[in-house]
């Protein structure tokens, strides 16, 4: 589904990616995990298409065509979906009116009518329920005074509601507590299928004892300096990242 | 060769074709005041970002057709749609006159709509505009509600222009009194269609009297072609609460006074405005409130989103006079500019003559939010979607504060429709 081959990435004139691969398939959940500044955000980033990295060599195909060819939105119509690290408070928006209005970007994109009123909200409020949300903050606007938990619940709404092919999820477990996190990772899980795929970009193993991973990844200066299974990620937690620093340089 | 001054001989002359009535002393005062005093110029501080050279021009040329009256065209066109989808008892004023019929239909309680010149007026010298409007005022509106009534249903004031000459002139005039503990809601539209240029020159006077309350949304949606100046002169007596909400969506040049002059305490004044202007548009809002007694309030918030080579002007004046103790008065005026060439010229005046006030103003000028932009795009919603979204929320917090119900839903739609042309224009 990804195929990342060599990707080198700058924001400025400082170089974030310095070489970094990596193989998605669907149906696989990965983890990259590494220390900040390692360059996990910018990969999220620069995958949704954020337009302040330039990519500056190196190939990203997904279902077999080049991504770094697409605006954001059109790669959101093909089926990327970022949970953002921070996601943005957008005052006077409609939370609703923003959900039905990415549905029915999308849904125009494949060539589908628009979703209609009766079957959003009904759909809504089925995820809202998986995730533990009130239906209220379908009315409010878009993460306008939400909690740090509340936000990356709405995230997880979105992503439920848009059905992502590849999902991207940007420290989604940051700033949660033990509850927020279960919700959260219950959402995820429930969109576990053969057809998608899901890259969890965390700082912590925590996340991973509720979405166990296929693969672990640890980045580290804009590569990726080790890849496993889970057990990967105990080690980690056990010994600290300089372990795979000292592990990549020595 | 554009003029600064009206051919005084031939407004003289086009004042005497007007009807002999209870308005002609004022006419004859108010044109011997603008012939002595004029008309103001950029060196005019208030008038430094507005030149009324190219109203002046329409109008000398229309006094050049010698026609007294603007032909009468069908402004049914225009008045049909905005009556049929607002829900209010609608007086109608096409090119400048007065319709007797709707004065007629008007049949509220406790509401009196009758002409102007059904009354002496008193000539008032407020400003130099309003000198022009009642030099060559045809007729205008008196609205009266009696003392402790609340009406059912908002009245509405519909002017409407046609352009059909050359270049055309309108004067439009209301004269509102609000009795003693009634309230009063008011819609005031201006639409104006045709190929010609036009410049309408509109006068408001309002007067609160005590405890009286008075909801006021007045919205601008002329011709992109067409121009108009406009000055609301209101007077706010004890314990009255005043809220005007402004919206500009159309014009070339458009230019508003909103003068609000507390001179009875315990009253309260909320004045909110929008105005959305793109290519070649300049929409300039001054407002003054005189805060002559306390305790009262005043609070003002405008907002502008600009577009290609739009410029507007906010200029928000709040004057606290020497004993006007306990007086809270705040200013806000924020602007989208979405093109370089675009310009804002925002001034908030503080003038204080006394100590115990609560004072304060905050201007912003700036562009869409590219956190936001990105956040809407990885939402599948274009570049031009998201624009939208964003400037629509912006400009939805002055819809948000209507204080009349009926026009929501028509200004939430014009609102948006505004901001997809002008965006659409910047893709281009």
């Amino acid at each position: 589904m990804l195929e990342i081959n060599n990707l080198k990435a700058t924001i400025g004139t400082t170089e974030i990616l310095r070489g970094l691969s990596l193989s998605v398939k669907a149906g696989e959940v990965h983890a990259i995990m590494g220390p900040n500044g390692s360059g996990k955000s910018t990969l999220a980033q620069v995958i949704a298409g954020h337009a302040d990295y330039e990519v500056t060599d190196g190939t990203v195909t997904y279902k077999g065509s080049n991504l770094l060819e697409l605006e954001p939105e059109e790669r959101a119509r093909e089926g990327i979906f970022l949970s953002f690290q921070y996601p943005v408070e957008i005052a006077g928006v409609n939370n609703a009116y923003l959900l039905k209005a990415s549905m029915n970007a999308k849904r125009k994109h494949q060539g589908l009518e628009e979703i209609d009123a009766f079957e959003f909200l009904k759909l809504a409020k089925e995820k809202m329920a998986l995730l533990g949300m009130d239906p209220k903050f379908l009315n409010r606007g878009v993460n306008e005074g939400f909690s740090g938990g509340e936000k990356k619940r709405n995230e997880i709404l979105q992503m439920a509601m848009l059905e992502p092919s590849l999902a991207i999820l940007d420290e989604t477990d940051s700033g949660l507590d033990i509850d927020a996190l279960r919700a959260v990772a219950e959402g995820v899980n429930s969109l576990r299928t053969p057809e998608r795929a899901i890259i969890l970009v965390t700082h912590y193993q925590r996340l991973l004892d509720y979405i166990e991973p296929d693969f672990v990844h640890v980045l580290s200066e804009g590569r990726i300096v080790r890849s496993g299974d889970k057990s990967l990620a105990l080690q980690l937690e056990e010994k600290g990242y300089d372990w795979v620093r000292e592990a990549a340089t020595g | 060769m554009k003029s600064r001054h009206f051919s005084m001989d031939a407004l003289g002359d086009a004042i005497a074709r007007l009807p002999d009535d209870r308005l002609t002393a004022i006419r004859n005062a108010a044109f011997a005041h603008l012939r002595e005093h004029g008309l103001p110029t950029k060196r005019d501080e208030d008038w430094k970002y507005t030149d009324l050279a190219p109203l002046v021009d329409i109008g000398n040329q229309w006094l050049d057709l010698g026609d007294d009256v603007t032909p009468q065209a069908d402004s049914s066109d225009v008045s049909d749609p905005i009556q049929k989808s607002i829900d209010a008892d609608w007086l109608l004023i096409s090119n400048g006159q007065v319709d007797a019929n709707s004065i007629a239909a008007l049949a509220q309680d406790g509401v009196t709509v009758e002409l102007l010149s059904k009354h002496d007026s008193t000539a008032n010298f407020s400003a130099p505009l309003t000198d022009l409007n009642s030099a060559l005022l045809r007729d205008g509106l008196r609205i009266t509600v009696d003392a402790n009534h609340s009406i059912k249903r908002p009245i509405g004031i519909l002017v409407v222009d046609i352009a059909a000459t050359a270049a055309s002139l309108s004067q439009i005039r209301a004269d509102v009194i609000v009795g003693a503990n009634s309230t009063l809601d008011l819609i005031e539209y201006h639409a104006s269609s045709g190929e010609g240029e036009h410049y309408a020159n509109s006068v408001i006077n309002l007067t609160l009297e005590d405890n009286a309350r008075a909801n006021w949304v007045r919205i601008q949606d002329r011709d992109r072609a067409h121009n108009q100046t406009g000055r609301t002169a209101v007077t706010l007596g004890r314990d009255s609460q005043f809220h005007h909400c402004a919206f500009d969506f159309g014009g070339r040049l458009i230019r508003n006074d909103l003068a609000v002059d507390i001179a009875e305490p315990g009253s309260a004044a909320v004045f909110d405005g929008l105005y959305l202007a793109g290519e070649d548009q300049h929409i300039d809002n001054h407002t003054r409130v005189d805060h002559r007694v306390g305790p009262a309030t005043s609070q003002q918030e405008y907002r502008g989103v600009l577009t290609a080579n739009a410029r507007c002007v906010w200029n928000g004046k709040a004057i606290v006079h020497e004993g006007a103790d306990g007086t809270d008065a705040e200013q806000a005026n924020h602007n989208l500019l979405l093109s370089d060439k675009a310009e804002i010229d925002a001034k908030p005046e503080l003038e204080i003559y006394t100590d115990d006030v609560k004072c304060s103003h905050g201007t912003t000028v700036g562009q869409l939010d590219e956190t936001s932009l990105f956040y809407l795009r990885t939402r599948g919603i274009d570049i031009v979607g998201a624009k939208q979204i964003l400037t629509t929320a912006f400009a939805q917090t002055i819809v948000s504060k209507l204080p009349v119900e009926s026009p929501r839903e028509s200004l939430a739609e014009l609102v948006s429709a505004r901001l997809s042309r002008m965006l659409e224009a910047v893709v281009k």
